[in-house]
């Protein structure tokens, strides 16, 4: 069993410190020791598989919501639900024809509902898979809360965002370090009079260069995409792109940038927007676009839509289109049973009403059985 | 001020001065300068208007008590209201023929009106203004409005048996027109609010083709409803009635020749202008023959014949129902499952 101390000042957000390390633990419904994506399936649904932390840092260095962040570091592991609408897309992805288009696929749900850690679960198979995984974590970050925006020096009527895409190639670089080796760029590219990146050169080198000059790394950022895109798939190269963008509405969205002249910018006219909407387009081969709407960082947005078509708008559904629509809804009564286990073993709940069936169904009266609410409820049961 | 002592002295007075008719009596009050006012000193004075040597020549001495015996006037006792001889089954509109001001003895009715006294009932209707001031329809009860009824039948023709039906009515008056007129009592029988007509037709009467209809619905904005297919034209802008009815009959007129004319900028109209989707060279089309040629799905073909044949596909056909359905009704889970199960058959997932 494992034997946990932990300071009792009220609240949430505790240090635990773990005293003794786990020895195999006994069977517990709510857990499962299969903890590889690829070989999960419908009889795992609604148990919490563990995430090795080593993945944890290198897949996740900007992708886990900020909430489940906190929780990992309080419990000191990464533990995340097994859930059918990750399994069914998973499923899918194990199936991809390599020659064929990528095809597209779209998390929706209510506010809350775990497409965000939806999105995780199937970047985690894609990289114990070995694919690329290209991850934009909030695509809401790109359009909105723009400290310095710059004319782009590749195309004069197109703006960069010099601070987000370094930080953005930062990220990346952690997540695929073996391939930034192998991978070998088919184009020259030329920044100043004087520093170009030849042609040949690794992926590693061009990322460099945008950590390094910061002024040009929105241009590297298109550049990455771009050799990303027309590499993956061919016969020569051996690797799969994942394209994993979270809040895809902001692409078609409104942006609350503002140009010099107080005239508000189209995300169309964002270097990093304009790239990233051509990798959207399912015109290149040997990979697979997974997306998540997301209403909670959105800009000029109501706070109840959560459909496709209202959040992507007409723009945004026909540039998708065909894609494929992924539900992501409420726990179950299943799921549930097993989130409720989890905090309980977690000793999360700390108050003795909190173990009663009156708790059990106060906790769902006050939730709706959302995973978020339900999070943040237990905090204070 | 007057001392107390002082009414003695009158009331002696008086009875000594009784058998003069009139007597004046006059209080004087003197005041010693420098003693204040409380310590006047005050005098009684008499003086007598009339001669004291009264005659006692005239009526009889008022000591005795007694008036003036009057001759007495025949005064008729009031008998009981007419409320209480009225039989209960009585004809009423004999009562109240015409329309006549509240008589509270010849209604049987218990009615109070007017401002409560403090814990007490509104004053009664004996008497009572307030309910002689109010019009009242005491005329118009509903016997009174059987026999009207009885009396204009002789007037009236018979409704045509053939129209026996709703829907046949409709059929053959697809146009109804409603007006309201207003009765009220008062010194004048105009009312401003009489001139108003309603004019409904369903659409669906009218020899419309799909262009036409479209252009109709255009013109015609919110008078139209999509859930009954009724267009309500209400015309107020004449003041009286029958101008007003005119009116919408010219305006339906017009309405329906100009929906059928199609005018040359009428060609320029844009997808953003169509009332509902088309699949048919929309975005949708082009992107889903672009993935299924790039899927190599027809095979080695040349552009049309390629086209034709992936559209003529029953998956294809699946996808077009269902973003259409998704495009007009809107999003739901059942839009949005269709949609899913179609766009897994045309990629084969």
């Amino acid at each position: 069993m494992l034997s946990m101390y932990f300071n009792i000042h009220g609240g949430s957000q505790q240090q635990e410190a773990v005293a003794a390390e786990s020895e195999p633990e006994p069977l517990s419904i709510f857990r499962t020791q299969e903890n590889d994506p690829a070989c999960q399936s419908e009889k795992h649904f609604g148990q919490y598989y563990t995430l090795p932390s080593a993945h944890v840092r290198t897949v996740f260095p900007h992708g886990l919501p900020m909430r489940y962040k906190q929780q990992v570091k309080t419990f000191n592991e990464a533990c995340m639900m097994v859930r059918p609408p990750a399994l069914e897309v998973i499923s899918s992805l194990k199936k991809t024809d390599n020659s064929k288009p990528a095809v597209r696929y779209l998390f929706y749900g209510l506010k809350g509902s775990g497409k965000t850690m939806t999105l995780c679960h199937t970047i985690h198979f894609c990289y114990t898979q070995g694919w690329l995984v290209l991850h934009v974590p909030d695509a809401h970050l790109w359009v909105k809360n723009c400290k310095e925006l710059l004319p782009s020096s590749f195309n004069s009527s197109r703006y960069d965002q010099p601070l987000q895409a370094t930080e953005w190639l930062r990220n990346f670089r952690i997540t695929n370090e073996p391939f930034l080796s192998k991978i070998k760029t088919k184009q020259r590219y030329v920044w100043t009079k004087r520093e170009s990146t030849e042609e040949g050169s690794t992926l590693g080198e061009l990322v460099d260069q945008g950590i390094t000059r910061v002024k040009t790394s929105s241009d590297v950022v298109g550049a990455v995409m771009k050799e990303l895109r027309l590499q993956s798939g061919q016969p020569e190269s051996d690797f799969r792109l994942a394209v994993a963008v979270d809040g895809v509405n902001a692409l078609w969205g409104r942006s609350t940038i503002r140009k010099m002249n107080n005239t508000a910018v189209d995300p169309e006219e964002l270097t990093l927007v304009y790239n990233l909407r051509k990798l959207m387009k399912n015109d290149w081969t040997g990979g697979a676009i997974i997306t998540t709407l997301a209403q909670t960082g959105a800009v000029y947005t109501s706070k109840y839509s959560y459909l496709p078509k209202e959040l992507l708008g007409e723009k945004g559904f026909d540039s998708m289109d065909p894609f494929i629509p992924v539900s992501v809804p409420n726990y179950s009564e299943k799921e549930f049973e097993s989130c409720y286990l989890y905090y309980m073993d977690r000793h999360w709940l700390q108050y003795p009403h909190s173990r009663t069936e009156d708790g059990k169904k106060e906790l769902i009266f006050l939730s709706n059985r959302n995973p978020s609410m339900l999070e943040r409820i237990c905090g204070f049961h | 001020m007057v001392c107390p002592s002082l009414f003695s002295i009158v009331t002696v007075g008086e009875n000594m001065a009784a058998h003069t008719s009139r007597a004046f009596l006059s209080l004087g009050r003197i005041n010693v300068p420098g003693l204040g006012l409380h310590k006047s000193v005050s005098r009684v004075t008499y003086s007598t208007g009339l001669s004291t040597d009264s005659s006692k020549a005239t009526t009889g001495s008022p000591q005795k008590g007694g008036k003036k015996v009057l001759s007495k006037k025949y005064k008729r006792e009031p008998g009981d209201p007419r409320t209480e001889l009225m039989p209960v089954d009585q004809d009423w509109t004999a009562v109240y023929p015409v329309a006549t001001p509240f008589i509270p003895d010849a209604i049987p009715l218990p009615v109070r009106m007017g401002c409560p006294v403090k814990g007490g009932a509104p004053p009664e209707k004996k008497g009572n203004l307030e309910l002689i001031k109010i019009p009242n329809f005491l005329h118009l009860t509903p016997a009174a409005i059987k026999k009207h009824c009885e009396a204009l039948k002789p007037f009236c023709t018979e409704w045509p048996s053939a129209l026996d039906t709703d829907a046949k009515c409709d059929e053959h008056f697809p146009i109804k027109v409603e007006t309201k007129s207003y009765v009220s009592a008062g010194p004048s029988i105009r009312n401003p609010a009489a001139r108003i007509v309603h004019l409904s037709v369903k659409l669906s009467s009218l020899n419309l083709n799909d262009q036409a209809r479209k252009k109709m619905l255009k013109l015609v904005g919110d008078r139209y409803c999509k859930d009954t297919d009724i267009l309500t034209i209400t015309a107020d802008r004449c003041p009286l009635k029958q101008q007003n009815y005119d009116y919408a009959m010219y305006l339906l007129t017009v309405l329906y020749h100009e929906s059928w004319k199609i005018e040359a900028w009428e060609a320029e109209k844009t997808v953003a202008d169509m009332e509902e989707y088309s699949w048919e060279g929309s975005l949708s089309q082009e992107n889903i023959l672009d993935v299924l040629v790039r899927m190599k799905e027809a095979g080695e073909g040349e552009g049309e014949e390629v086209r034709e044949q992936l559209l003529g596909r029953r998956e294809v056909q699946e996808y077009k129902d269902s973003v259409t359905r998704l495009k007009n009704e809107g999003e739901n889970e059942s839009t949005m499952l269709q949609y899913k199960e179609a766009v897994k058959k045309v990629l084969k997932l």
